[in-house]
């Protein structure tokens, strides 16, 4: 419990002062010759029962008005589950704020959003208690830690401020462990605001297992979860899919895939308006929603024929999260799809230009070279999107252009050289030897990642046919990357390396017919190598969509914010925020990433279990409730030491005599 | 009779006062001389008592001439014979009777009840006995006429000091066997003891066809028990002491009182005795007053 005047529950001993004066009483007494002895055996003979009870009872009501007089007076602070905990003063107070776009679901009367409230309820209760000498802030955004002086100036902080991202739970809490064992810090009181959304939280990642073991090794660290984990009750968010800009001569249009989804009660099906913005140019599209929300696919805009590039906007009317209503989107000419094949065989250098030359849609324009070992040095890095390297693994210059093509966010694929010279390593990876099966025995593909990647399910729901690929040498890898498909148990088809930015692939064996079915059934080669090449040539587009994250404008120096109008976000937090910028010809468009539309929260059940073995409470609370979470407690204890001074003396009043027959009335006994 | 009274525990002004009051018995008494009280045997006093036939042998001299002269049958005239009694003091002389709260104790308030008694009881010529009821203060005085076993008992009274434990009940049974002819026993004592042996007491008198009467003897902070602080009870019987809380076990002591005296009540409604309970802060001169006159007998039709 924490009280607004601690000093005062120095007065607490006071409470015994009734027991001391009972016993001083009883020290006190007078001597006195009796001569009614048998009434006085008689009598303490019946009080050993319900008399002595009653006199107990009389001295603890007394102790209890004294002790609650205290209370009182000390003005404890509780919000029932507070009043509960019973903690001491902390050292720090590290307040988790989970800034994610899903926070900003509102209560559409109060006009507060959770994180808003939530922020609020914490400054007031840190406010009312003590927070310790230091109070440490980490935002979800950006997942830093920052000093600050007083609970007040929480809710003026820009890194309070909503934002379009998602927040990374886990992480958030292994920086507060961080702080917290550099720190040597005592006791430490951290809360966690956050609507337990479930792409947030991941409780299924191993990383929540570390971190428990890790916080139950500190002791005095108390963890409080202020948890709104009730969805909207009626949202629509929208995003936009596909941009494309298609010229036709002169004219030309923007085409648009545009997704809404529904979440909450929300009604059969209904029309909605969808308000598309390019170019300061307003048009209002009415689309009929079922209870999954809808789909509008390929809808066009006609565009001036000389804007090569620009950006726009999709709205949906106001619900109980205004950040989903609003996508934005930038268009720009397609850049030639451009691939380079480094191989030291022709004949596969070739198969790898075939699938790369033939473009999956005509409009786009497709360019696929290859070059021998020998002259890497002539390969066009700045308009290349997709690498295809297919000898020696490289080193020195070869390797590091290579390195600086991957970090601008091209991508590159590695396959194994056809040759016994496998080179050095790159990305820790390296080549073995190339294995045989025994026995005209196959190498069959038992298993692959098929809900993201470069393996990934076709937009139909359809499995790429991965089971059908036949491979007849392999060539075994060492490496330390993330396996996208393997053979048996543990022998990798596919291996993505992690990097910040573009993509680096290492594939075990070759696509032509004495190595493998890869060119031969041909959908899965052609697949793998299209994504990867329009991944790559992401990058070479002016314009690009990008996920609010901090380091989401961090790769050019001069962004200017285009949209919306007016907005006043500071530098140091433009990433996180929705909207468009612009870097003379380069355009991007910054929006939430699509998990935050989903209002998919984990079970409490499972979010307590991550806390097991340690200190932890979670509070629920609603968006619209705005009471603080502490409350000052004197009135009930003042209440309560009315009560016991009542009970007090009603245990106190004389018994009745019977009036009747009064005991003293000797003369008239006959 | 005229007496020179030099106790100081008597009263003058309340002797004149009650002077004109008797001690009645109300039983009949058999005394040895002529009184004041009623007597079973049949006597020349002028209080008529009853017809019965004449037998031969009756003295002539009693025969009533009117009622022959009606019923032409002959009956004896009788009268009530008239005489004297024998009062017996009996105090109880415990230590208990040594309570003394507001500055006059029980047993000072007994000699009083006890002297006065005596003095009227001599002033009308019957005899009077002192009996002390303690276990380690036992006196026995047989009840006289004379002014001397006056003086005696009066100096005797007024020397007697509370101590031990009582020796009420004891006295009483012997009392009860020794006095062989009826008696007015008048018992002054607190009666602290239980009311069945009280009972078996008053009985046992009665048996004896006794006039008894008791004088019962309290103080009113016995009955109200009204301290507001613990207190260190010394039995003035020699008994442990008690240390207490009255404000803990006050309703419990009361209760016990109202327990007793219901007990004592039952036990005077069935043995008939002539109970009356005194407060000592009353004066004794009243309650005397009230005793004598509810003891004089009614004029009949």
């Amino acid at each position: 419990m924490n009280f607004l005047q601690p000093l005062m529950l120095i007065a607490l001993p006071l409470m015994l002062l009734p027991v001391i004066i009972h016993l001083i009483n009883q020290q006190r007494h007078r001597t006195m010759p009796w001569a009614a002895m048998m009434f006085l055996m008689t009598a303490k003979r019946m009080s050993r029962g319900m008399a002595r009870i009653r006199h107990i009872l009389i001295l603890l009501m007394r102790t209890l008005a004294i002790a609650a007089l205290i209370f009182a007076i000390s003005r404890p602070l509780s919000g029932g589950w507070l009043g509960s905990i019973g903690l001491a003063k902390p050292d720090v107070t590290m307040v988790l704020l989970d800034r994610s776009a899903s926070m900003e679901a509102q209560d559409l009367q109060a006009g507060e959003s959770k994180r808003s409230t939530g922020l609020k309820r914490l400054a007031q209760l840190l406010e009312q208690g003590d927070y310790g000498t230091h109070l440490i802030l980490i935002d979800g955004a950006t997942g830093q830690l920052h000093e600050v002086d007083s609970p007040k100036a929480l809710l003026s902080l820009p890194m309070t401020e909503a934002t379009a991202t998602s927040s990374n739970i886990p992480g958030m809490y292994e920086t507060a462990l961080t702080y917290l064992k550099t720190n040597n810090s005592g006791r430490a009181d951290v809360w966690l605001c956050s609507d337990l959304q479930e792409s947030d939280w991941t409780v299924e990642s191993g990383r929540w297992d570390a971190l428990r073991e890790e916080f139950a090794l500190l002791d005095g660290v108390h963890h409080f979860l202020l948890a709104y984990a009730t969805p909207p009750s009626d949202n629509l968010s929208v995003r936009v899919k596909n941009v494309l800009r298609w010229q036709r001569g002169n004219e030309a249009e923007l085409i648009l895939d545009v997704m809404v989804r529904a979440e909450g009660n929300t009604a059969a099906i209904r029309q909605v308006p969808i308000e598309f913005e390019v170019n300061n140019i307003r048009s209002v599209v009415e689309v009929e929603l079922d209870v999954r929300g809808a789909s509008l696919k390929g809808h066009r805009i006609p565009i001036d024929g000389e804007l090569t590039s620009g950006w726009g906007s999709v709205g949906l009317p106001g619900d109980a999260n205004p950040l989903d209503n609003r996508f934005y989107f930038v268009f720009s000419e397609p850049p030639v799809r451009k691939s380079v094949i480094v191989s030291d065989d022709a004949s596969i250098g070739e198969s790898f230009r075939r699938a790369l030359d033939i473009p999956p849609d005509s409009r786009l324009q497709h360019q696929a070279d290859v070059v021998s070992v020998n002259r890497v040095g002539e390969i066009d890095w700045e308009n290349t999107g997709l690498l295809i390297w297919q000898a020696a693994l490289p080193n020195g210059l070869a390797a590091e252009q290579i390195q600086n093509f991957v970090n601008s966010g091209r991508v590159v694929i590695f396959f194994p050289p056809s040759q016994q010279n496998a080179g050095d390593n790159m990305y820790d990876t390296r080549w073995s030897d190339w294995q045989n099966p025994s026995d005209g025995q196959l190498f069959n593909v038992s298993w692959w990642r098929s809900d993201a990647d470069l393996l990934a399910r076709a937009e139909s729901g359809d499995s790429l046919p991965l089971n059908e690929l036949r491979t007849y040498r392999y060539r075994s890898l060492e490496s330390s990357g993330t396996t996208l498909a393997r053979y048996g148990a543990d022998i990798p088809l596919l291996t993505r390396i992690n990097t910040d930015r573009g993509g680096a692939y290492f594939c075990s064996t070759l696509p032509t017919a004495q190595y493998s079915s890869l060119e031969r059934d041909g959908v899965v080669f052609y697949v793998m190598l299209q994504r990867a090449l329009a991944e790559g040539c992401r990058a070479l587009a002016e314009a690009s969509q990008r996920d609010a994250a901090p380091d989401a404008l961090t790769d050019r120096e001069q962004w200017k914010a285009v949209a919306p109008e007016g907005d006043t976000v500071s530098v140091s937090q433009r990433g996180m925020h929705a909207g468009v910028y612009r870097d003379e010809t380069y355009w991007v468009a910054v929006n939430r990433s699509e998990t935050e539309d989903t209002a998919k929260a984990a079970g409490v059940e499972a979010v307590d279990a991550l806390f097991n073995g340690i200190s932890y409470r979670r509070i629920d609370v609603e968006v619209g409730d705005t009471s603080s979470l502490a409350n000052e407690l004197w009135r009930i204890f003042l209440i309560a030491m009315l009560v016991a001074l009542i009970v007090e003396a009603v245990l106190s009043l004389p018994s009745k005599r019977v009036e009747s027959e009064p005991i003293g009335d000797f003369a008239a006994a006959d | 009779m005229a007496l020179q009274l030099k106790r100081d525990y008597l009263n003058q002004k309340v002797l004149e006062r009650l002077s004109t009051l008797q001690l009645h018995a109300r039983l009949p008494m058999i005394g040895n001389v002529s009184g004041k009280h009623r007597s079973p045997i049949r006597g020349s006093s002028l209080e008529f008592a009853e017809y019965r036939k004449y037998v031969p042998g009756d003295d002539t001299r009693r025969l009533d001439w009117r009622a022959y002269a009606r019923n032409d049958r002959y009956y004896i005239k009788e009268f009530e014979a008239d005489t004297n009694l024998r009062l017996c003091l009996i105090v109880d002389t415990s230590g208990s009777m040594g309570f003394a709260y507001n500055g006059i104790s029980k047993l000072d308030y007994a000699r009083r009840i006890g002297g006065t008694l005596a003095y009227i009881a001599a002033l009308q010529g019957d005899a009077v006995g002192l009996y002390c009821a303690g276990t380690q203060f036992h006196k026995e005085i047989p009840p006289k006429r004379s002014a001397t076993h006056l003086s005696l008992v009066l100096d005797e009274l007024g020397s007697v000091e509370p101590s031990g434990e009582t020796g009420l009940v004891e006295v009483l049974h012997q009392t009860a066997e020794r006095i062989s002819q009826r008696a007015l026993i008048i018992i002054i004592s607190d009666l602290f003891f239980e009311p069945e042996v009280a009972r078996n007491c008053f009985e046992h008198l009665r048996f004896r066809k006794h006039d008894v009467a008791v004088f019962h003897l309290m103080e009113q902070s016995e009955l109200d028990f009204e301290f507001d602080r613990p207190m260190r009870f010394v039995d003035l019987e020699g008994g442990e002491p008690v240390l207490a809380d009255p404000i803990i076990i006050g309703d419990q002591y009361r209760r016990a009182i109202e327990t007793y005296i219901e007990s004592m009540n039952e036990v005077i409604r069935d043995t008939e005795i002539d109970y009356n309970r005194i407060c000592i802060d009353e004066d004794y001169g009243d309650v005397l007053a009230k005793f004598l006159l509810s003891r004089t007998p009614k004029k009949r039709a």
